[in-house]
């Protein structure tokens, strides 16, 4: 059984059709790679699943339950969890403080918490950094905070938003690797790129969406041949590209 | 209530609105430029009386004579609080803001007590009680100067922002401060001169009020609160909506006076505004999200 | 005796290396010397400023915990303590409730209270701005309603009916009980806001005001939490509330509804102290009021405003140029002596 499966979904907003029926699934400890050009729905889609917007139609289940219109932290719970875009680091916080708020939503007590939280930042390289305050880390350094805070909160699938936007092709490589060693301990996820580097190296399916409605969906190598992909990717098809 | 009573509820509280209307046409200029709700707004009326008290007593100036003065003066206080003090926090969590700007409020309240006392002080011009009868109702003429003071000044105010070039970028940075710096508009400039204008405006409101009040240094703290009423029912930020929020809380207030006594008139305001927070906090001229 | 020693130093080692528990040591010491300052004032004057101090570090640490940590813009914070004072003063004079127990109950109406603001805020969406004005336009309609209700004295008030001094009218004619009172509110208070600080309810506040959609991304009901915070911080400000109106001995609408006081001893303590820390309540309680009095008392020479002035100026300077407060000075200066320690122990 799928540990995501997201049925026939659609989002308006007024008058714009901003995703029609879409439907994706993510198996147990799978990545897929969600990729679209720029408008094309997938942060609209990506909010539906985490409950920042409610669909207007279709089903959203999660390892078995239905979070169609559930809030996020209730979806959080549930085990499934999300990175913004725009990294949220909380800034007036120290590094192990941000990432116990991640812990504290599998426990109450305090020192439970803080076990896990060392853990997560030793397992990130970050162990010298837990008493720096947020808002002191590099760019890069506030990703990787970012995913720790997650990691914590004892994920069962994350949602990556633009994980690698600002990075340099280093700090790219860097969280591409982190990425792997994630999906590696059992983590589904599903992330939602433009980088197409990132895409290819660690999805092992990818869903394509264009004008809100998905348009291919297939291995990475089948992607890059596909049609409907180039075309929406580059505006026309040419055989001599397609060939 | 005879339609007579009625009628003259109506004047009443539309002359007090224009008042109201003014006011809060210089903080929803504020706030729609630089989305700050000023707490130190109903000092600049205050500030604004006093301006008029000491031009009358030591120049013996008319007080209408001395709304320039007062414009003048007021715009400069608020362009330097804007500068000095506003723009330090303009990142910072808007708690600091509010807490800024209360501490701005307090001082000025406590300067004004510490040099010129609490005791409330009044102007007394020749014309002050004098009415003229219209279709048997009775216009008291401070009131209706001052209404069509009030009136005049968010005419020039608007005719400013639609048609002058400074206007225009003041609007501009309003709708978006990205696009305005792209266009090479000086945003730190435009703050500051809004601040100062939205002070001025305040404070002009406050020269036409002073042949009918006795002012005290807390005399502004009752407007400030009466003002962010209207600009969140005419939606904040826009200035239509404070113009007729402000003629509209006026007449609220007016018929709340009459039917419940002029000490508790303000409750109504208040339940208006708690009313349109819940409800529609967007205001009359807002979209569907606050 | 050797291991007492060793026990005694490893404390004082482990709690010198938290900057935590040495705000909590500084604010007993604080609190020490105030419960110690009948030995060598005598003045009731000078006893009636400590006693207000105290008093304000304990609505300090209310308002602390909503503002300072859960980052709300609760500004008339005051409205619990009106509501807890009135309560306090009706179960006392109109029912010969003993003020003993006035002051939990004060608690506990204030706390109703903060659920009901709670649930209209969030019901409604009202976020920040809105959020801020809504409380100012409940105090100003509360102000208007006590105005007009008979039972709470209306507009004149209600004075504590003054039996003869006993501790269970909680009515003295010394000041020195009062002291003590208030600072058994304080040690109370100052012990819930360490413990709510270091558990997950204190991450979870500093988790909002930081960053709400991050917080609701990692779980965290913000929605309750928010209420909790208000719901805590309005019980402490309603006790309060009940102590003020005992000691001060009456209470009025004009008086209590009021932005002005609301600054003064509610907010002015935390903020100069510095807001969403341990110590700030404590550091800028003992700042704020004494100097307020002394510049009144000496350089003003009484003259009226110099309060409105000072405190106006204290959060000007405080926002400025000291947004972590006295606690932040302190806070640099203790860093430097930890590393300084650490350095020659290596």
């Amino acid at each position: 059984m799928p540990i995501l499966k997201v049925n026939n979904i659609t989002k308006r907003f007024g008058g714009l059709l901003a995703v029609h029926d879409l439907s994706l699934t993510v198996e147990k400890g799978e990545i897929l790679g969600l990729i679209g050009p720029n408008g094309a729905g997938k942060t609209t889609a990506f909010n539906m699943i985490s409950g920042y917007y409610e669909p207007n139609q279709g089903q959203i289940i999660f390892d078995g339950q239905d979070i169609t219109g559930l809030r996020p932290d209730e979806i959080c719970k549930l085990g499934l969890v999300r990175t913004f875009q725009v990294v949220k680091p909380f800034y007036q916080l120290s590094v192990l403080d941000n990432v116990m708020v991640g812990a504290y939503n599998c426990t109450n007590k305090n020192n439970i918490a803080k076990e896990k939280s060392e853990e997560i930042l030793e397992f990130l390289g970050m162990t010298d950094l837990s008493d720096h305050l947020a808002r002191n880390l590099s760019v890069v350094g506030r990703k990787r905070l970012e995913i720790a805070r997650v990691l914590a909160s004892e994920p069962k699938m994350i949602l990556f938003d633009e994980a690698m936007a600002g990075l340099r092709p280093t700090e790219t490589d860097e969280i591409i690797e982190l990425v792997r060693q994630i999906s590696q301990q059992g983590i589904a996820l599903l992330l939602v790129e433009h980088v197409m580097k990132v895409i290819m190296s660690l999805s092992d399916r990818i869903v394509v969406i264009h004008h809100g409605e998905k348009i291919a969906e297939g291995k990475p190598q089948q992607i890059v041949r596909d049609d409907a992909v180039i075309d929406a990717y580059l505006g026309e098809v040419t055989t001599d590209v397609a060939s | 209530m005879s339609s007579h009573i009625f009628m003259q509820t109506i004047v009443n509280g539309l002359f007090t609105g224009g008042i109201y209307a003014l006011v809060a046409i210089g903080l929803t200029l504020i706030y729609g430029v630089m989305s700050i709700l000023n707490f130190a707004h109903g000092e600049f009326l205050m500030l604004g009386m006093y301006v008029a008290y000491w031009s009358f007593t030591l120049l013996g100036l008319d007080p209408y004579l001395s709304i320039p003065i007062a414009a003048v003066l007021i715009f400069l206080v608020g362009a330097f609080i804007q500068r000095g003090l506003v723009q330090r926090v303009a990142d910072s969590h808007p708690l600091s803001q509010i807490i800024l700007l209360l501490g701005v409020s307090m001082l000025i309240m406590g300067l004004v007590q510490f040099f010129w006392t609490a005791d409330p002080k009044m102007i007394h011009v020749p014309y002050e009680t004098e009415v003229f009868i219209w279709q048997d109702l009775r216009f008291s003429i401070p009131r209706t100067v001052a209404f069509f003071t009030a009136m005049f000044s968010a005419l020039l105010l608007y005719l400013f922002l639609q048609f002058t070039r400074t206007g225009k970028a003041i609007r501009a940075v309003s709708q978006s401060k990205d696009g305005a710096l792209l266009m090479g508009i000086d945003v730190k400039f435009i703050y500051m001169l809004t601040f100062g204008i939205g002070a001025a405006v305040t404070a002009i409101g406050g020269v036409v009020l002073t042949p009918n009040y006795r002012m005290t240094p807390t005399f502004g703290q009752a407007f400030g609160v009466i003002a962010f009423v209207v600009v969140v029912l005419g939606t904040m930020g826009n200035f239509i909506g404070a113009f007729l929020g402000g003629l509209i809380i006026g007449v609220v207030e007016a018929f709340a006076g009459f039917y419940l006594g002029g000490d508790v008139k303000i409750i109504a305001s208040m339940l208006v505004f708690i009313i349109i927070l819940m409800f529609k906090p967007s205001g009359l001229f807002g979209g569907k999200n606050a | 005796m050797r291991t007492f020693k060793n026990n005694l130093k490893d404390f004082l080692i482990e709690t010198f290396m938290d900057w935590d528990k040495m705000q909590l040591l500084i604010s007993f010491v604080v609190l020490l010397l105030i419960g110690l300052s009948p030995l060598v004032v005598k003045s009731p004057y000078y006893m009636g400023i400590i006693i207000l101090t105290t008093l304000y570090i304990f609505l300090g640490i209310s308002w602390n915990i909503v503002a300072g940590f859960a980052g709300q813009l609760l500004i008339a914070h005051i409205i619990f303590l009106a509501v807890g004072a009135y309560t306090t003063i009706v179960l006392n004079n109109t029912y010969g409730v003993s003020p003993w127990i006035g002051l939990p109950l004060a608690g506990v109406v204030a706390a109703i209270l903060g659920v009901i603001v709670s649930f209209i805020t969030l019901r409604y969406g009202l976020k920040m701005d809105y959020f801020a004005l809504f409380t100012i336009a409940l105090m100003v309609a509360l102000k208007t309603l006590f105005q007009k209700w008979k039972f709470v004295g209306g507009a004149v008030g209600m004075w504590v009916r003054l039996n003869n001094p006993s501790w269970e009218k909680m009515i003295f004619k010394a000041k020195e009980p009062y002291l003590y009172i208030a600072l058994g509110l304080v040690v109370i208070g100052l012990l819930i806001q360490y413990r709510i600080y270091k558990s997950k309810i204190g991450k979870y506040f500093l988790a909002i005001r930081e960053d709400e959609d991050a917080a609701e991304a990692l779980g965290i009901n913000t929605a309750f939490y928010k209420t909790l915070a208000v719901v805590i911080g309005a019980a402490l400000a309603g006790v309060g509330g009940g102590f003020y109106v005992m000691y001060v001995n009456f209470v009025e609408p004009l008086q209590v509804f009021n932005l002005g006081l609301n600054v003064e001893i509610l907010m002015a303590a935390p903020i100069i102290g510095g807001l969403g820390s341990l110590a700030g309540p404590v550091l800028g309680g003992i700042l704020n009021k004494p100097i307020v009095e002394f510049i009144r008392g000496t350089l003003a020479a009484e003259r009226s405003g110099t309060s409105l002035i000072v405190y106006g100026t204290f959060l000007i300077i405080s926002i400025l140029f000291m947004p972590q407060g006295v606690t932040g000075v302190f806070y640099k200066i203790y860093l430097k002596l930890r590393d300084r320690y650490v350095k020659e122990e290596l």
